[in-house]
């Protein structure tokens, strides 16, 4: 069994040093590793960045990180990437890494993923260039992520995740405004994790949405904006194969 | 038929548009995300004659900024909060995916 351990949104800046860090403290009790789902920090700047970083430093699990939209918005993610990175988080973005924890193999693939609404009411490829390139974006993040879950098959995992920070479905977003959906994720997620498979899938962006959904694949989905789980993480136990 | 000016508020003075609801309450949002917090996850609606402010955020000090903003950028309407901070409690349980 693996004891995953998830939150997203966590926005950290100068005045939440510290805020989360007992917390982490416990998670060798409970958990095998610790995926943080993006927007870590408010604006993307180096200083929130370095706050997430000294939250998560030194723990004993590893810390497996997508960025979000918030993470972006200083527009310098790579280094943002590059502190977090200092601070031994593997930072994911249209890749996958390992996590041995006792002889299982845990395959997280990972990427911020983006917009575009979910089936039949998503944004198409058409149009201004603009439009063509929103979608194109959230296209080629969905192929990323797609690609990276297939390689984890191949490199022979126990166990694989998909960690975005946009939700590949409608479910876990019960509980906000219907009418901003399509910015809150994008079908082309879901079908590239029900296409290459996947045991879990884990995002956050959607702080007023509910945790649990499930890809029309059948892969469970949780929502762990640290505003829906209402604590520092939350814990999924699964199995793999005897 | 009166010049347009005057539904538009010309010279400078507040016209009919800044007296407009709706849009105070859109400039919140907007002021919410462009200062300080990066707050995209408070809502603001308008329900019953009031405006309704809800969310979670990361900390106290987040909360009051937050609230110190909705009084300025509100100001003479009836505003109720329901403003939270993020809780930081490890989980007692975990969930199981057999």
């Amino acid at each position: 069994m693996i004891r995953v351990a998830a939150v997203g949104d966590i926005h950290m800046g100068p005045d939440s040093q510290g805020l989360l860090r007992p917390a982490f403290d416990t998670l060798p009790d409970c958990a095998d590793l610790l995926l943080l789902a993006g927007d870590l920090t408010r604006h993307g700047t180096q200083e929130e960045a370095r706050v997430v970083a000294q939250e998560v430093r030194g723990l004993p699990v590893p810390v497996v990180a997508v960025l979000g939209n918030h993470d972006h918005h200083d527009e310098q993610p790579e280094k943002v990437t590059a502190i977090l990175q200092d601070a031994d988080v593997t930072v994911l973005e249209g890749e996958g890494t390992i996590v041995e924890c006792d002889g299982t193999r845990v395959g997280i693939a990972g990427t911020k993923g983006f917009c575009g609404g979910f089936v039949g009411r998503s944004a198409g490829e058409f149009g201004e260039p603009l439009m063509k390139e929103f979608v194109r974006y959230t296209r080629r993040s969905a192929d990323g992520l797609r690609t990276a879950l297939e390689e984890l098959g191949r490199q022979g995992c126990d166990v694989r995740v998909a960690l975005t920070h946009f939700s590949p479905v409608a479910d876990t977003l019960a509980g906000e405004p219907p009418e901003i959906y399509p910015f809150l994720g994008s079908y082309l997620l879901a079908e590239a994790i029900d296409t290459a498979g996947a045991d879990l899938s884990v995002h956050g962006h959607a702080h007023m949405g509910t945790e649990h959904g499930m890809t029309a694949g059948g892969v469970r989905v949780r929502n762990v904006a640290q505003p829906v789980i209402r604590r520092a993480f939350n814990v999924y136990q699964l199995h793999t194969a005897v | 038929m009166r010049p347009l000016a005057d539904h538009a508020g010309g010279g400078g003075q507040a016209g009919p548009a800044a007296e407009n609801v709706e849009y105070r309450v859109a400039h919140l949002h907007d002021r919410l995300a462009a200062e300080e917090l990066g707050e995209l996850g408070v809502r603001a609606e308008m329900r019953a004659g009031a405006v309704v402010v809800t969310g979670t955020v990361p900390s106290a000090q987040c909360r009051e900024t937050v609230l110190r903003t909705v009084r300025e950028e509100l100001a003479g309407l009836a505003v109720h909060t329901d403003v939270l901070v993020a809780e930081n409690a490890s989980p007692d349980h975990a969930e199981d995916l057999p």
